[in-house]
């Protein structure tokens, strides 16, 4: 009786099983500020959805999870919007070049590889540095939040920053630096994300800490905000082009995880910055170790259907 | 002989049942019949697979095979292989005239096969139909097969069930079949053949088909029918739902907890 048929995916399941699915990743949205599509569409292919239909039901429910993180973050004043702006108009157009990179790749046959591998990469340098550098600063507490400055030290790469035209301040995030970085940084992670067929929040999370050296709570909210539209945008063309959004299984999500973005803000609120990059460094990490794991040990089948990552 | 009985109309099959039975028997129990109860299933919102019964009748002595097939379609699969020591996807098989449904019963402990033809059902006449094409060498073709077969095992949509059909002696002197074919809640929507064939000695004596109709009705076939016909309404409404249930959240939540 708990079942429930999913007539885009073409199969029945438990409906206690998707709402806790949609809460764990909905929890791990509102804590960290990732759409957690790298979690979620794995765990639905386990349950026997066909990739095609996880990927583009769970951007759906990103968007609700999203929504509902963004809305609790955007009332704890940790919303950046001119920032969030300038990086989602970036991570588009960085979308669209990734998109054509992928064409190129295919055409020239070994699309799976480099995929694979710059998800690899990208899980475990962005998870070992995170890992870390929240380590070290967990280590000698107290002297954690003021480093951000680092007055004597002028590495290249703010010399490089401050040498750009343009240049503004972001309020909320406390910086001031030139209009074309979050707008280059976007494009960026857009290729990346594309590239990978994921958000790309837990790139872009990182990338906002370390790069535009925005304070945490600020980074998460920000964070949301940007995958929100990038996800609309996702559900809409999947909609058009591949009818691969399936809304009964993606409402049943939404729900579990608009409630779990919910606590997973208010938690966000509580920790501390850093207990928080290193709780999401780990599970950068071990996802890293998982896909590694399935590069290297003999798949249980060679053939399988096409989609998903 | 076998009666458009619907689903709900258990009585009316029961009697189309009889009647075909009385009139094998007038024909000597030489024909094997057929009859599915329900013969058409409905995938309904808490659809979750299906049984439906079968009741059939055979020659006495002779061994009962029920071959469920679905209509066939081309698939491309990712063909999985090493690159630089790591698995990925390297290539894509063409896989042409695959059965949507495979399900393969019998009343004996084995499947039975026919000595003198070719035998129509079983795995080894699904890989003469079967064709694998694209990136695989024509020495791996078998070993391809079997791991096509394997991922539609894997997925329930194909099944050998040897042994399953019972038999009993019917009052004309020949043997009742009974069986169930559990369809899984993956089975597609759309039109089965459900074939029962009479084997005895390695021969075939007689086959009977019957069509099964699995059809989507209700809110499954409305949300199908939107998503496909009506794909950017179907995207908006999709994010619509998604932006309100996240603000509804919202707006619950900060009045539970912070007033």
């Amino acid at each position: 009786m708990w079942n429930l048929y999913l007539p885009i995916a073409g199969t029945s399941i438990n409906i206690l099983l998707l709402f806790g699915l949609g809460g764990l990743v909905g929890f791990l949205s509102g804590l960290f500020g990732v759409g957690g599509g790298f979690l979620m569409t794995p765990l639905l292919l386990m349950a026997g959805i066909p990739s095609t239909v996880a990927a583009a039901s769970d951007s759906n429910q990103i968007v609700a999870a999203s929504t509902s993180g963004t809305y609790a973050h955007w009332r704890m004043g940790n919303v950046d919007f001119k920032m969030g702006f300038l990086l989602l108009v970036g991570g588009v157009l960085g979308g669209t070049v990734g998109v054509q990179i992928i064409k190129i790749l295919r055409a020239m046959g070994n699309a799976d590889f480099v995929i694979k591998i710059t998800y690899v990469l990208m899980l475990g340098i962005v998870g070992f540095y995170m890992f870390m550098e929240s380590l070290q600063a967990l280590r000698k507490k107290g002297v954690v939040e003021p480093k951000r400055g680092e007055p004597g030290k002028v590495s290249i790469y703010v010399r490089m920053i401050q040498a750009l035209p343009w240049q503004m301040r972001f309020e909320k995030s406390g910086v001031t630096f030139s209009v074309l970085l979050p707008l280059i940084l976007g494009v960026m992670v857009g290729i990346l994300a594309a590239i990978m067929g994921v958000g790309g929040g837990f790139v872009m999370v990182p990338v906002m800490v370390y790069m535009l050296r925005m304070p945490m709570h600020v980074v998460v909210g920000t964070s949301l905000f940007q995958i929100l539209f990038t996800c609309i945008n996702v559900t809409v063309m999947q909609s058009i082009t591949n009818h691969n959004v399936d809304l009964v299984l993606a409402v049943i999500l939404l729900i579990g995880s608009t409630l779990g973005a919910q606590i997973g803000a208010k938690l966000s609120r509580r920790l501390h910055a850093d207990q928080l990059k290193i709780l999401l460094a780990s599970i950068v990490l071990l996802v890293m170790v998982q896909i590694l794991f399935s590069l290297i040990l003999t798949p249980g089948q060679l053939l399988a259907y096409k989609g998903g990552h | 002989m076998t009666g458009p009985s619907r689903v709900g109309q258990g009585a009316a099959a029961v009697l189309a049942f009889l009647l075909a039975l009385g009139l094998a028997g007038a024909a000597g129990a030489a024909a094997a019949e057929l009859q599915l109860v329900p013969n058409e299933v409905e995938i309904g919102a808490f659809f979750d697979g299906a049984q439906v019964k079968l009741q059939g009748a055979i020659p006495a002595g002779a061994a009962a095979v029920v071959e469920v097939l679905g209509s066939t379609a081309t698939e491309k699969l990712l063909r999985k292989g090493r690159r630089g020591g790591l698995w990925m996807s390297v290539g894509e098989i063409k896989v042409e005239n695959v059965p949507s449904l495979y399900i393969l019963q019998s009343s004996s402990p084995e499947i039975p096969t026919l000595t003198a033809t070719a035998t129509p059902w079983g795995v080894a006449a699904l890989q003469k139909v079967v064709k694998l094409s694209g990136s695989l060498e024509a020495s791996e073709q078998g070993k391809f097969f079997q791991e096509f077969l394997e991922l539609k095992k894997h997925e329930q949509v194909y099944r050998v069930s040897p042994g399953v059909l019972k038999l009993a002696p019917a009052p004309d002197g020949g043997s009742l079949v009974k069986g169930a074919i559990a369809l899984p809640a993956k089975v597609p929507a759309g039109n089965y053949r459900v074939r029962l064939s009479a084997v005895l000695h390695g021969s075939l004596l007689s086959q009977r088909d019957a069509p099964l109709e699995v059809k989507m009705v209700g809110f499954p076939a409305m949300l199908m029918k939107l998503a496909y016909q009506q794909g950017a309404l179907y995207g908006i409404l999709a994010v619509v739902i998604a932006i309100v249930t996240g603000f509804i959240m919202g707006i619950l939540f900060k009045g539970k907890t912070e007033h």
